[in-house]
Formats: C-alpha cells, sequence, structure tokens
C-alpha cells in the first residue's frame, strides 16, 4: 500500500467502519485548532493478529485478536494533551479530541487550519494484495510441524521444540493539524523455533526466529523454515558442550546480522531525539564530535523494503528515511519526531513511532546498522589473540544517562591464537556507549541484517525494529563470565 | 466499590454470559472468558511546567473454547455484539483446527472456588479519597520540585509523574464459575540527572499503594531520587573476581522472581528448569523461605481466585531451603500428575500460564547496616540492567551498579561491571536476609546477602 489510490481504500475502510468521514474528521480536527496549537492529530488503528504455537509435536493452541481504537493528541509548546477511544463514532471522537484538548490548552483561542483531505505519498515498501494477507489455518499448521520435525532429526538429544507464528495486519490512518492524511497497511510476521537439548550432565536452549513485513502467502517457503529449524537445533546442541565464560576486560569479536544489537543499544537510543533535547544522554551536545573510530558508519534506515523495522510512514505521518547517525566515526544526527524536531529546530527524520493507538508517538528506532568494510572477517577472527568470538545475541538494555550499555550473548566461542577452542555458557557483556566505538579497529565486509525478530522497548512501548552489522573487532569490552 | 465500578462490573456479567452462551451455542463444549477494564491517568511535569497529561479507558475481552480437548483463544478490544458473536465463531472454528490434548481443558469442578462473598483484601479506594486534578499536578510539580532543589549537583530531572488507576478483572467460565476483582493504584515517581564535570548520572525513586493516603510524601519521594543520582557521580570499576554482594531490596525482589519462574509447572512439564527432580531437597540455602499469600490485605499480587477461578491459599513454597514443591495450573497438574496449586495467571489474550499472587521473603533480624557489616568487603548492588538470566541451564549474568564497601563502610560508586554465576550457587550462598522489608511490589522482600559470584569489571 502506499500510493495515493490504495491510501484511498485505507481511508475508505475507517470510513465505513467507524464513520470516520471526511466530514467527521474535519469537524473534529476543528477541535484541534489554535493559535497556542503546535501539532494535532488524530490516529485510528486497526489490528488483527493471529497465532499458532506448536510443542510436543502438536499444535496446541491457536488464536485470532482484534485491537481497535483512536488516539487524539494536541501539543502545545512542550505540553502533550493526549486521550484515547476504543468506541469509535464521531460523537466518541469529538469527546476525545476535546479532552485532549482540554489537557494540552486549558481553553485556548480558534484559528483557521486546514482543511482535512490532502494525502500524503508514502513509501511502497510492503505491497500487499487482499489475498497476499491469508494464510489459511492448516498451512499454517503445516509449516509449524515440519519446523519440529526438522529440529527434531537434528539430533537425538533435542527433547523439546516449541514453534511458533505469528502475523499481525495492522492498518493505520493518521489526521493532522495541517490537513494531511496518511495511511498505512502494514503486515508483521515472525516465525520461531525453540529447541531443549539435554545430554547426560547438561541442559541447554538454542532459538532462530525470523520474518518482515511481506504478504504472508510468501512465508510458506519450506526451506527456510527447515533451515531456521536446524539453526535452532545446532545452538541448542553446540551449547551442551559450553565451558565457563571468562570474565574481565578483553577484545571481543561480534558476528555479522543480530549482533547489531550492540549499536542500538551502545548508540542508537542515546542518539533519539527526546533525551538529547533534554540533554540527558551521553551524547547531548555531540554533534560533529568523534565518537567512533573512523571505521564505523552507523546509519538508521526505515525504507527498506519488506523488513520489519521498516515502515512506509511513521506514526505521525511522516514518510521514513535513512539518517545518518554517525558518518566515519563523527556523530552527524539524531532520530526525530515532530514534537522534538521543532523543539530542537531539526529535520523531522520519519522516527515517530508508537505502539498502538494507546501510546504517545515518540522519537524511535527502525533499521539501525552498521556499513560494512574493507576486512575479511576471517581475517578479523584470525586476528584476535585471547577472548571471546559472540555469533548470536539474547536482548539488551542501555542507561541513557551514563551510556551503559548490556547484551546477553546466547552463541559464544572461546578464542586463542585465532583460533576457536569451545562454546561458552551465556555471559553478558558490558560497555560504555560513547566508548565502545572508539574501540572498533577492524570492520569486515560481510555486513548482514539480522533475520527479522527485534522488538525494542522504551517508556513501556514495544515496537518492531531491525539491526544490522558486519562482523568487527572490538578492542576491549568487559565480558561477565564466571571464570 | 464507587457506582460506577458497580456498573462496570453488571456490564462485565453481561459481557462474560453473553460470550459465554454464545460459545455454548456456536459448538463449544465448554469455555471460559475475561473481561477487564482500566482506567488511566497520568501526569508528568518537567522543568515546572506540565509536559503530558494522558487520559484512557480501555477495556477488553479475551475468552478461551473449547471442542472436546481441544483449543483456541480469541480476544478484542471491539464489543459490539455483532463483533463478538463473529470473533467467538472464529474461536470455535479454530478450535477445530488445534490438536486434541488429553490434559487440557476447564479445571475440575471441586477445585473452583465457588464461596462468596470474597473476602476484602483492601485493593480498591471507593473513588471519594481520590485526588483532584490540581491536586495531581501539584504532588507532580512538589516532586520534582524537591528532587531539582536537593543540591547544586542536580542538573536536571526527566521529570515527575503522577499515575492512577482503576482497574476491574471478571472471569467467567461454563461451569458456573463467576468472580471478579477490582484495584485501584497511586503512584509517584521522579528521575534526578545528576551532573559534576564529565560525569553525567541519572537514578529514579517512586512509591505506589493501592489507596492515596498510604502514599510517600513528594519530598521525600523527590530527595531520595536526588540522593541517589548524586551518590553515583563519578563511578569506578571494581576489579575482576569473587566478591560477596548486597542486593538491595529492590534487586533481591529480581532473585526471587527468577527461582519462581524456575519453579513453574509449565517449565517442569517441558524439561525446562534447571530444578527439575529437586522438589523436596534443597535449593537455597536454609535462611530463604518464602510464602505465597494470595490474601495478603493490599498485596500487589492479592487474588481471592486465581486465573483459572480455582480456589487459592496461603503456602510455604520454599522452607529453609527446601522445595516443596513446584506451582501448577490444571493443565500443568495433569500432566506431571500433581493437583492444581492455584497458580494460573490469565492474560486476555493467552491460555493460562504458571505465576503467583504475593511471595513473601521470611525477613531477617539484621537491617542494611548490619548486613554491610556482616558482608565487610563487598559490593551493595542497586540496579540490575539486561536479560542474562536463563532458568533452562541455571545461568546468571546481570550488568550491574553499586557501591564498593569495605569494612562494612560504604565507600564510592561503581559502574560498568557484571555479576555472574550460576542460580544454584546464587540461592545457596545467600549468607544473610535483612528486616528492611519493601512491600512495593507482589514480591515482599528485604535485602539479600550472597557470597560466592563474580563480578567483571578491570
Amino acid at each position: 500500500m502506499g500510493s495515493q489510490e490504495s491510501g484511498r481504500d485505507l481511508a475508505g475502510f475507517f470510513e465505513h467502519r467507524f464513520g470516520a468521514s471526511p466530514d467527521v474528521l474535519d469537524s473534529v480536527m476543528n477541535l484541534a485548532a489554535g493559535s497556542h496549537i503546535d501539532f494535532a492529530d488524530l490516529y485510528f488503528e486497526h489490528t488483527v493478529s493471529e497465532t499458532m504455537s506448536l510443542e510436543e509435536g502438536i499444535v496446541k493452541k491457536a488464536g485470532s485478536h482484534i485491537s481497535q481504537g483512536a488516539g487524539a493528541r494536541i501539543i502545545s509548546g512542550e505540553k502533550t494533551g493526549f486521550a484515547l477511544t476504543e468506541e469509535i463514532d464521531p460523537k466518541m471522537l469529538h469527546l476525545t479530541m476535546a479532552t485532549a484538548r482540554e489537557i494540552a490548552l486549558h481553553g485556548g483561542e480558534g484559528a483557521a487550519r486546514s482543511p482535512v483531505g490532502k494525502m500524503v505519498r508514502t513509501h511502497e515498501l510492503y505491497p500487499v494484495t487482499k489475498e497476499g494477507l491469508v494464510l489459511p489455518t492448516d498451512v499454517r499448521r503445516e509449516l509449524l510441524s515440519e519446523a519440529d520435525r526438522t529440529a527434531r532429526a537434528y539430533d537425538h538429544r533435542v527433547k523439546q521444540v516449541m514453534v511458533s507464528l505469528a502475523t499481525e495486519v495492522k492498518s493505520v490512518l493518521t489526521v493532522r493539524e495541517d490537513g494531511q492524511l496518511s495511511t498505512d497497511l502494514r503486515p508483521l510476521y515472525r516465525f520461531n523455533i525453540t529447541v531443549i537439548a539435554q545430554s547426560e550432565k547438561n541442559r541447554q536452549t538454542g532459538s532462530y526466529g525470523f520474518g518482515g513485513r511481506v504478504p504472508f502467502s510468501d512465508i510458506p517457503d519450506i526451506e527456510r523454515i527447515r533451515l531456521g529449524a536446524r539453526e535452532a537445533a545446532r545452538q541448542a546442541i553446540v551449547n551442551l558442550d559450553a565451558r565457563d565464560c571468562p570474565s574481565g576486560t578483553m577484545p571481543v569479536v561480534l558476528g555479522p546480522g543480530w549482533p547489531g544489537i550492540l549499536l542500538h543499544e551502545a548508540v542508537g537510543h542515546g542518539l533519539e531525539g527526546d533525551f538529547n533535547r533534554k540533554g540527558t544522554s551521553a551524547f547531548s551536545g555531540r554533534i560533529g564530535e568523534k565518537v567512533a573510530s573512523s571505521l564505523c558508519t552507523v546509519i538508521d534506515d526505515g525504507t527498506i523494503p519488506g523488513r520489519r523495522g521498516s515502515l512506509n510512514v511513521d506514526d505521525e505521518g511522516t514518510p521514513t528515511s535513512r539518517t545518518v547517525l554517525i558518518e566515519k566515526g563523527i556523530l552527524r544526527g539524531y532520530l526525530q519526531d515532530r514534537h522534538n524536531a521543532r523543539l530542537m529546530g531539526m529535520k523531522v527524520t520519519g522516527n515517530g513511532r508508537r505502539e498502538s493507538y494507546a501510546h504517545v508517538p515518540m522519537p524511535r528506532m527502525t533499521n539501525t546498522s552498521m556499513l560494512g568494510g574493507d576486512s575479511d572477517p576471517k581475517e578479523i577472527l584470525e586476528s584476535l589473540d585471547r577472548g571471546i568470538y559472540a555469533v548470536n545475541f539474547g536482548g539488551g538494555q542501555v542507561d541513557i544517562t551514563s551510556g551503559k550499555f548490556v547484551f546477553s550473548t546466547s552463541e559464544a566461542y572461546y578464542v586463542e591464537k585465532g583460533r576457536i577452542l569451545y562454546p561458552v555458557r551465556g555471559a553478558t557483556l558490558i560497555g560504555s556507549g560513547p566508548e565502545v566505538l572508539t574501540k572498533v579497529s577492524m570492520v569486515g565486509s560481510d555486513m548482514s541484517l539480522d533475520s527479522g525478530v527485534g522488538t525494542c522497548g522504551k517508556d513501556g512501548q514495544s515496537v518492531p525494529v531491525g539491526v544490522g552489522l558486519p562482523t568487527i573487532m572490538v578492542e576491549e569490552l568487559t565480558v561477565g563470565g564466571t571464570a | 466499590m464507587s457506582d460506577d465500578a458497580v456498573e462496570k462490573v453488571a456490564q462485565g456479567e453481561d459481557i462474560l454470559s453473553f460470550v459465554l452462551s454464545e460459545a455454548k451455542k456456536l459448538g463449544a463444549t465448554d469455555a471460559d472468558a475475561l473481561y477487564v477494564t482500566s482506567d488511566d491517568y497520568s501526569i508528568s511535569v518537567r522543568k515546572g511546567d506540565v509536559e503530558k497529561v494522558h487520559r484512557s479507558m480501555s477495556r477488553g475481552m479475551g475468552i478461551r473454547v473449547f471442542r472436546g480437548q481441544s483449543q483456541a483463544i480469541v480476544s478484542t478490544s471491539d464489543l459490539n455484539r455483532d463483533s463478538l458473536s463473529d470473533l467467538v465463531r472464529e474461536a470455535v472454528r479454530l478450535a477445530g483446527e488445534t490438536a486434541p490434548d488429553a490434559h487440557s481443558g476447564l479445571p475440575d469442578p471441586e477445585d473452583l472456588e465457588f464461596r462468596r462473598p470474597f473476602p476484602d483484601l483492601l485493593l480498591e479506594d471507593d473513588g471519594r479519597d481520590a485526588p483532584s486534578a490540581k491536586l495531581r499536578l501539584d504532588l507532580a510539580l512538589s516532586c520534582e520540585k524537591a528532587a531539582l532543589s536537593y543540591d547544586s549537583r542536580i542538573s536536571s530531572s526527566e521529570g515527575a509523574e503522577f499515575q492512577s488507576s482503576r482497574m476491574t478483572r471478571q472471569m467467567g467460565n461454563t461451569r458456573g464459575f463467576l468472580g471478579g476483582t477490582s484495584r485501584t493504584n497511586y503512584a509517584l515517581s521522579v528521575t534526578s540527572i545528576a551532573k559534576e564535570g564529565d560525569s553525567m548520572e541519572r537514578d529514579y525513586w517512586y512509591d505506589q499503594r493501592p489507596f492515596f493516603r498510604d502514599l510517600d510524601s513528594p519530598g521525600a519521594i523527590g530527595a531520595e531520587s536526588s540522593r541517589r543520582a548524586i551518590s553515583r557521580l563519578n563511578p569506578k570499576r571494581p576489579k575482576t573476581g569473587n566478591a560477596r554482594i548486597l542486593f538491595d531490596p529492590e534487586n533481591a525482589r529480581s532473585l526471587i522472581g527468577h527461582l519462581l519462574s524456575a519453579i513453574s509447572g509449565h517449565a517442569l512439564y517441558r524439561d525446562a528448569t534447571y530444578l527439575k527432580g529437586r522438589e523436596g531437597s534443597k535449593v537455597a540455602s536454609s535462611l530463604l523461605t518464602l510464602t505465597e499469600d494470595p490474601f495478603l490485605p493490599g498485596g500487589f499480587g492479592s487474588r481471592p481466585f486465581d486465573g483459572e477461578g480455582v480456589r487459592v491459599a496461603k503456602k510455604e513454597i520454599l522452607s529453609g531451603g527446601i522445595l516443596n514443591g513446584f506451582l501448577f495450573d490444571s493443565y500443568s497438574a495433569r500432566k506431571t500428575g500433581h493437583k492444581t496449586t492455584g497458580n494460573a495467571v490469565r492474560s486476555l489474550g493467552d491460555a493460562p500460564v504458571v505465576g503467583t499472587s504475593n511471595v513473601i521473603v521470611t525477613p531477617g533480624t539484621e537491617d542494611r547496616s548490619g548486613l554491610l557489616k556482616q558482608m565487610g568487603d563487598g559490593i551493595l548492588v542497586t540496579e540490575l540492567i539486561g536479560f542474562g538470566v536463563n532458568t533452562v541451564t541455571g545461568d546468571y549474568s546481570r550488568g550491574a551498579f553499586g557501591y564498593e564497601v569495605r569494612g562494612g563502610e560504604i565507600l564510592g560508586p561503581l559502574s560498568e561491571f557484571t555479576i555472574a554465576g550460576t542460580l544454584d550457587a546464587l540461592f545457596s550462598g545467600i549468607m544473610g536476609i535483612g528486616s528492611d522489608v519493601s512491600r512495593r511490589s507482589s514480591i515482599v522482600c528485604p535485602s539479600i546477602l550472597v557470597d560466592g559470584l563474580r563480578v567483571s569489571g578491570i
């Protein structure tokens, strides 16, 4: 979706379902008119998600979930008033916007605003048809079973296999104070396999997931599902031989793809506009300064077709973009929503995102990655004298103000003189955001994006994101092992 | 209960009986359904002025339907009767698509809680006590002011926030169970930013209570937030090595949470816990005793029945370090040949999982300074970050912030380090439990002193 015509179709859906006709929208937005009002928007959402899960070889659960509502927001100076309704009809929409207005203004004066009607032109990163959004229940069931069979066939030590498939179709309509309308039809799926393996002495887990914003008719890719199942099983089996992880500060080589969570935690959050406007980020006021080795260029790109973190248009009606955060080591930019961009006198970047109609937009990441470099990934590993080679991670977290961040390994190896000696048990790595990229001494040519599993939490709101990384050498990170 | 709440309960009962009878009519053999409502208000201030006000009233319905021993779960925020009917029809269809599972189904009728009325657990005010909009604003403003004026090194705040909510939760099933609870919650919090030279640190403080009148004063919350932030300025990094760790109550609580997830009946039947087969044996130091009390007055986890409508009772989960048993809902109990322990937790969009109501750590006799003396040298941990806990393997490794302790005295702040070990080593290494209980959560917990963990720093 994204073309003018299909955008009108989606607007028609909201009109038909909720009575959100152009006249109604106009009169609701009239409540948001006033000389003290900087921004106002009305956000409609209708989301249908379908889930299915398998364990012990059988599909035990299936579900279908509907979430719908409208959120009204008015911003005056630094003040935000927000109210929502789940009963969507013209009366409740008026009441909701009036509440937001009362909150933000305590009664302001009227001024002209533009009539509703200008449909914004957005990207077309995940074109779908109605038929493309259907994935029959029996097909889903067969995909889960195939993953289960494949993982069990991988090794006799595989004891448990848990598989799930979730699909979601989110339809959104945003109406702004400047009359701009935008719509987006957002498909999203995630396929996940978790394996528990057991040897005489050990019990270990492995997991692999993938997904993105594609037509659901693309999901039944048997080869990809088998690869994913084997990958989850492989990880669990490898970990059965894991030994205690070393502790202390040492060089770490990060593998390509999902280890890009390093960028998300170490620099991404710290470059979100809200923290920088308030001066509470370890990166505040540092644009133009060197914050990374000159090998590092980090971007946030919401415009990559089909990716989990991509959006045709953000949740404030701004088309997403590609933003250079760090260029050859120099801090170049922040991620902005409308509110923070205006207050900081900077450009909007299309990063205004919200979890749902019940949440207020904030500057958030989309797909955050580092551009590939010149080094051969093999040579990077061979140059590791004594340290950790980490290829898979669980979650991470950051303290924006001090810049301290963590991320936890789920597959990592102890390396000496460039040779992998043995897998190590899960450990947390800790570092300092503004410093860690200054210690990047080699960047590989094998940049890759993750397989489409990231979810980012901020201020109680979860949104899907992507990360990407080439193989890199970090000269110093603290490894939280036990040996 | 307020008039408003009475009306909501009646609405909820209507919706529950409607969807349950629709399910039967459309071919379900059994069903249970949940209806929840939440009225939330929050106001945040920053730099002495209002920053954001958020008002919402939300509600939702979730129903689980069975066709024989196959199940499906649907949920929605669209409560229009036609839409509900359509969704229940979809649930019945989906239940025909899942595999029969010999142990699935509603709880056995003799386990359901049919006694009425429920005891008053002091979870909800009557609405008369609720603060006015002006008072909410004033509380947030004075909390931030107390934080900002605490010390000249407090450079700014991330803002202070007052939040209130009123929630109702009702459940019904096709075996005649119908029951509900409601609760109110009031919370006040602030985040302070401290700055000195190149060092910038943040910390926060908060309080939350079911009754507004019990909330700590804004002055006390603001001052504590800033005291904490300033004490973190100019941190050092600890040396790598083994060390004694004193977890303050806010962080000790997370350790108890890990233990509770490892004794879930669901983890047991999946072979997904390091504690499998350890029932009746020692899994922690004899200093550790855990009691679950669903009836704790004003408790954040208090509830007169569990997430399946099953009777609940007070019980000791861990006695002097010995694990008395795993925790079960009906499904995991049937799977493993046990009886449900009334530990089902149900959310709108999923089948029940295992969880707890209130869990109380039996406190010791020493206050914090007593525990510090007992520790001698080590680290007082006041913040943990990251997700490096695996209850399947029992591996524990998290990022931490804290203070160096020497000879029982707190010295300067420490940061950018991890603490790691196995959960087994951690729980058996408990050498002290404090008297300084924090009641701000459903896990009621004092400080815990542990020996034998590995610190990773420089």
